[in-house]
């Protein structure tokens, strides 16, 4: 890794305020591109905040960059066409949606592109492939998360935001999470990993971020 | 025979009626918010085509078609302005809020258009012309065709866009978890603006029909979002299918009772059947999926 | 010192009796009586709309069957004041209690929705039983009040008697809606999910609300056909409604004072607007809207907010100590508890004792069911099957105010505090509705015990979140409570604010209480805690001592590794 590439994600001095609570105090990270960096932490934490503020879902102060441009100031959905990616902890499918069509709402304009890519995500997530019909809240944890991550994958984004995907996961269905993510890296995207279970995220992640109690600390 | 006629007249209304409730089920899965202002709209929409009939040569008879995309327009435009004046800026308030905007809305266009046209119930030309036609021991109106036929080509144009759009598709993630659809770079204050136009125009275009054979006045507003209400108590809070079955069965309800006694003693067992409804199910006839998690 | 608060009322007051019988032409002394009419309306409608939160929209219809009572009674019996106008309130506020009960039940939109059904259905019956109600037209010919022989003709003495009925319905409304019951309607309608846990029976203040507000309304509209004579199916309609509606959001929802600006101002308005002719209704929903949208609150929040009554001149030394908040030492027992969403089981035969004096800390990852145990314990998701006793009694079926009442107390996750009420208030509110502790101890000593005696008049909304969790736990134990449910207490507080918590607790147990106190945070629990109970997947999967529990590996693989 070249010292001077500019990362696909750096946040500095970021403090996230939520309900009248600071949850996030001056925070401060890095994730490379064609990396998994995991972010750390207790339930409490304030992991899902950081997210969230990055995202521009919360009010933040500080710089927020994506591949070197300054984020910050941007509406949430102008930062997702930027090139950010959100999975929210619970995955959030929509559950009256068919599975094609979750796919699809998160794809681009153009239908082509569209269906192109839909295949491209059935292929890497055969669970996925005799359910295109099915409405999304009749899948189980595993294929919801599945789905949440082929529906992030659609935008092609650069840089991945995931939030506790291993929730609820039997080992199992976790190590082709785990497979998938790394093939995400492998492909160029940066991977940011925020997570409480340690043991899914130590053997993924190069870098790693400790949160406590809203405070930064790297590993 | 008298009960196909009331079916055929039932029929009508109801189509006309499923037009008021669909729009405002789509206002309503945009917002989770009572869009008050919207039976005024249907009214706007009849005065609408009144004013624009007014514009035409008068000596020769213009079918009301002719108005419906004049109609479309202006109440697509009324529902931007709603939108953009009575829930964007108060869109993170609770929702009695928006209740009290969209009054407040309401009783401007319901005061302006009696301002500006009177207090007199006016009527609208028909959509393809007067005259009807027997057809086993009932008569059908050119009109009531038309309604019929307007309402479902709206309806099942609508369902469509919504089940094989990209944009329909956005409009129903919007409805089921908006954050989400923000998250996804979906523009949700685009979208919602735009099922207040579409919501809007569907009441306009009811207007339209409806304001031949039962005149339009300001004051009907009230009436006409009380039934856009109770059909969508009935058909599930939320569902547009329910929303246009719902209709129909009160255009069903009102024309029956009505035959059978009056139009009041119809409108009074409307009134009556929905608290019962309510009183026996709190959470409506369909229900709403909702789980209190700790 | 109370005097005080009233000068400005008598100001206004002086300013208006002069106004009205040196300055007021005929006409202006008719705007008066009908502005007295309305501030009546607009009184009861802030019980049910400003104090419960409800959005009713059968406002008007109240106002509506008082005048159609007092006019049927009068034109057709004869009937002269003293019965007609008691008589036309209780019609009302009976056709409220008729309706209530299923009512307010209601969420939001369907209240509406059926308060506009029950005002329709009304104007259709006043329209159209001619024989009863006088049809469209309505009934003519309604004689002026007239008390013991004494009339009120139209002029200064009808002005006189609207508005000593009025000053009457100011009166009432003050007594109705006292710093307390403010207070409760507050914690009821901004926190409904706490609002329990303190005792409040929000159901209750509804329907109460409910009833005032009808029985005022009632009262306006028995006075209004004095006014006009005359009683039409026009004061059913909604425009009685959105009249009603426009002054209370332009004078203010919950303040009295509001209720008089918004009657007097908008009864004048069409005065004012005349020039505007028949678009004077135009401007009315024009500023309505405009109200909403930029001055939520009314142009009474303008006003200086009235002083609160008890300042204490003397304080006495308070005794804080811990034992003035524990309640009489009482076992929790839960046995066999079953709770389920939808097909998931958050709760599968869970038991747990909680003997008093102990601390005991509930752990366990995501989902594990800690919250629902919380709920389940207090009533608040009451059990699907198993049963919880508590000093002795069942308590499972109980409502959760009952439960509180009893002696079982809760805070919750996120601080659930109305944000315009002062800490005082709130700390005030779950002592006046503790029930039988009437031991409890008073709020300024709660107050000093929790370190809050010098925010006792800050509104909770500009607290820091540390503080608020104090206001919270201060509000749970001032009932005196046997056992204390505490909700992630520690997150989001800095490790200062957490070991005083901590303190507090210890302090709270070593008197006698009983605390469950569920957090994520181990480090804060251990020092604390007697014992502790991990959680996983709605079971217990270790119950012991802290150090036993934190070394079992099963507890550690529910953590998956994670450093303790």
């Amino acid at each position: 890794m070249m010292p001077d590439t500019t990362p696909a994600l750096e946040i500095r001095n970021v403090t996230v305020r939520h309900g009248g609570v600071t949850a996030v105090r001056d925070a401060s990270l890095t994730a490379q591109a064609g990396e998994i960096t995991a972010l750390l932490g207790v339930n409490g934490a304030g992991k899902t905040s950081l997210l969230r503020g990055i995202v521009g879902l919360a009010a933040t102060n500080g710089e927020i960059r994506l591949d070197g441009h300054e984020i910050g100031a941007r509406t949430t959905e102008d930062r997702i066409r930027a090139g950010l990616a959100w999975v929210p902890e619970g995955r959030r499918v929509f559950p009256g949606l068919t599975v094609a069509e979750n796919l699809e709402v998160a794809g681009p304009s153009d239908s082509a592109t569209r269906r192109e890519r839909l295949t491209d995500v059935v292929a890497r997530f055969p669970q996925l492939a005799d359910r295109l019909g099915d409405r999304a809240w009749q899948l189980s944890g595993g294929q919801q998360q599945m789905l949440a991550i082929g529906r992030a994958l659609m935008a092609r984004p650069r840089v991945y935001l995931l939030d506790e995907p291993s929730l609820g996961l039997s080992p199992a269905v976790a190590d082709i999470l785990a497979e998938s993510l790394r093939t995400l890296a492998a492909e160029g995207a940066a991977v940011l990993l925020a997570e409480q279970n340690a043991g899914f995220a130590h053997p993924l992640a190069v870098r790693r971020y400790m949160l406590r109690n809203g405070e930064m600390g790297a590993d | 025979m008298i009960a196909t006629q009331l079916l055929v007249n039932a029929a009508a209304l109801g189509a006309a009626y499923a037009l008021v409730a669909v729009g405002f089920v789509l206002v309503l899965n945009a917002t989770t918010a009572v869009n008050f202002a919207h039976g005024e709209s249907v009214v706007a929409g009849g005065f609408a085509a009144v004013a624009l009939a007014n514009l035409l040569p008068p000596d020769i008879a213009v079918p009301g078609l002719i108005l419906l995309p004049g109609v479309l327009a202006v109440s697509a435009l009324l529902g931007l302005a709603i939108g953009a004046l009575a829930y964007l800026p108060i869109r993170n308030r609770p929702p009695v809020s928006v209740f009290v905007t969209t009054i407040a809305v309401g009783i401007i266009i319901a005061n302006g258009l009696n301002a500006g046209f009177g207090a007199a119930p006016r009527s609208a030309p028909s959509l393809i012309g007067t005259g009807g036609f027997e057809f086993l021991g009932a008569t059908i109106s050119r009109q009531s065709l038309a309604i019929i036929a307007t309402a479902t080509l709206l309806i099942a144009g609508l369902a469509g866009l919504l089940q094989r759009t990209q944009l329909g598709r956005q409009f129903r993630a919007c409805a089921q978890d908006p954050e989400m659809a923000r998250a996804l770079g979906i523009r949700l204050t685009r979208i919602t603006l735009m099922a207040f136009a579409l919501g809007t125009a569907f009441a306009g275009v009811a207007g339209l029909l409806l304001a031949h054979q039962f005149f339009v006045s300001a004051s009907d507003g009230s009436v006409l979002i009380l039934k856009a209400y109770i059909a969508v108590v009935i058909g599930g809070w939320g569902s547009l299918r329910g929303a246009a079955a719902g209709a129909l069965l009160i255009a069903v309800f009102e024309v029956g009772i009505a035959a059978i006694a009056s139009q009041p003693v119809a409108e009074g067992a409307l009134y009556i059947a929905v608290l019962l409804v309510l009183f026996v199910r709190p959470q409506g006839l369909f229900g709403e999926p909702q789980q209190v998690r700790a | 010192m109370n005097l005080r608060n009233h000068i400005p009322a008598a100001a206004v007051g002086i300013v208006l009796v002069v106004y009205a019988t040196a300055f007021a032409s005929s006409y202006d002394q008719r705007l008066l009586a009908l502005s007295g009419v309305y501030v009546i309306l607009v009184l009861g409608y802030q019980f049910i709309f400003g104090h419960a939160g409800a959005l009713s929209l059968a406002q008007g219809a109240f106002f509506g069957a008082g005048a159609y009572a007092t006019g049927i009674l009068a034109t057709r019996w004869g009937l002269g004041f003293l019965a007609t106008f008691p008589l036309s309130i209780a019609f009302a506020a009976l056709l409220a209690a008729l309706v209530a009960a299923p009512v307010l039940r209601l969420r939001t939109h369907y209240f509406a929705l059926a308060t506009l059904a029950l005002a329709q259905l009304l104007l259709l019956v006043a329209v159209n039983w001619e024989g009863f109600t006088g049809g469209a037209n309505g009934l003519s010919g309604v004689p002026p009040i007239s008390i013991l022989g004494w009339q009120a003709p139209r002029g200064l003495p009808l002005v006189t008697a609207v508005w000593v009925v009025a000053g009457i319905a100011i009166l009432l409304a003050r007594q109705q809606m006292n710093p307390v019951r403010r207070a409760a309607f507050a914690v009821a309608r901004d926190t409904p999910l706490a609002a329990p846990a303190f005792g409040i029976d929000a159901g209750l203040l509804r329907f109460r609300a409910f009833i005032l507000s009808a029985g005022f309304g009632g009262a306006a509209g028995a006075l209004f056909v004095h006014t006009n004579r005359v009683v039409s199916p026009e004061t059913l309609g909604f425009g009685v409604m959105v009249t009603c509606l426009t002054m209370t959001v332009v004078g203010g929802r919950s303040r009295i004072a509001g209720a008089l600006i918004g009657a007097l101002l908008l009864t004048h308005m069409p005065e004012w607007l005349r020039g505007l002719e028949s678009y004077y209704l135009v401007a009315m929903g024009a500023l309505l809207l405009a109200m909403v949208l930029f001055a939520p609150d009314g142009l009474a929040s303008l006003l200086p907010a009235p002083k609160s009554r008890s300042g204490p001149a003397v304080i006495p030394e308070p005794a804080v100590f811990a034992e003035a908040f524990a309640g009489p030492p009482a076992t929790l027992d839960a046995s066999g508890l079953h709770k389920s969403f939808g097909g998931i089981r958050a709760l599968g035969d869970l038991s747990l004792t909680l003997a008093s004096g102990e601390i005991a800390g509930v752990i366990g990852p995501n989902g594990a069911g800690k919250t629902t145990l919380a709920n389940a314990l207090t009533g608040i998701a009451p059990p699907d099957a198993g049963t919880v006793h508590f000093a002795g009694r069942a308590i499972s079926g109980l409502a959760p105010h009952d439960i509180a009442r009893a002696g079982l107390t809760r805070t919750f996750q996120t601080p659930q505090l109305p944000p315009a009420l002062d800490v005082q208030a709130i700390v005030a509110t779950a002592r006046n509705h503790a029930g039988s502790q009437s031991e409890a101890p008073a709020v300024v000593d709660a107050l000093a015990f929790c370190g809050l005696a010098d925010m006792a008049s800050v509104p909770a909304g500009t607290l820091p979140h540390g503080l608020r969790r104090r206001v919270e736990i201060c509000r749970a134990i001032v009932s005196r409570p046997s056992v204390l449910v505490l909700d992630e207490p520690a997150a989001g507080l800095t490790p200062e604010e957490q070991a005083e918590i901590g303190t507090l607790c210890r302090a709270l147990s070593d008197a006698g209480m009983a605390i469950l106190l569920i957090d994520h945070n181990v480090g804060f629990l251990r020092p604390i805690a007697d014992r502790l109970v991990c959680m996983a997947e709605g079971r217990i999967l270790a119950d012991g001592s802290p150090d036993t529990v934190l070394t079992d590996p099963a507890v550690r693989a529910a953590y998956f590794g994670m450093d303790a």
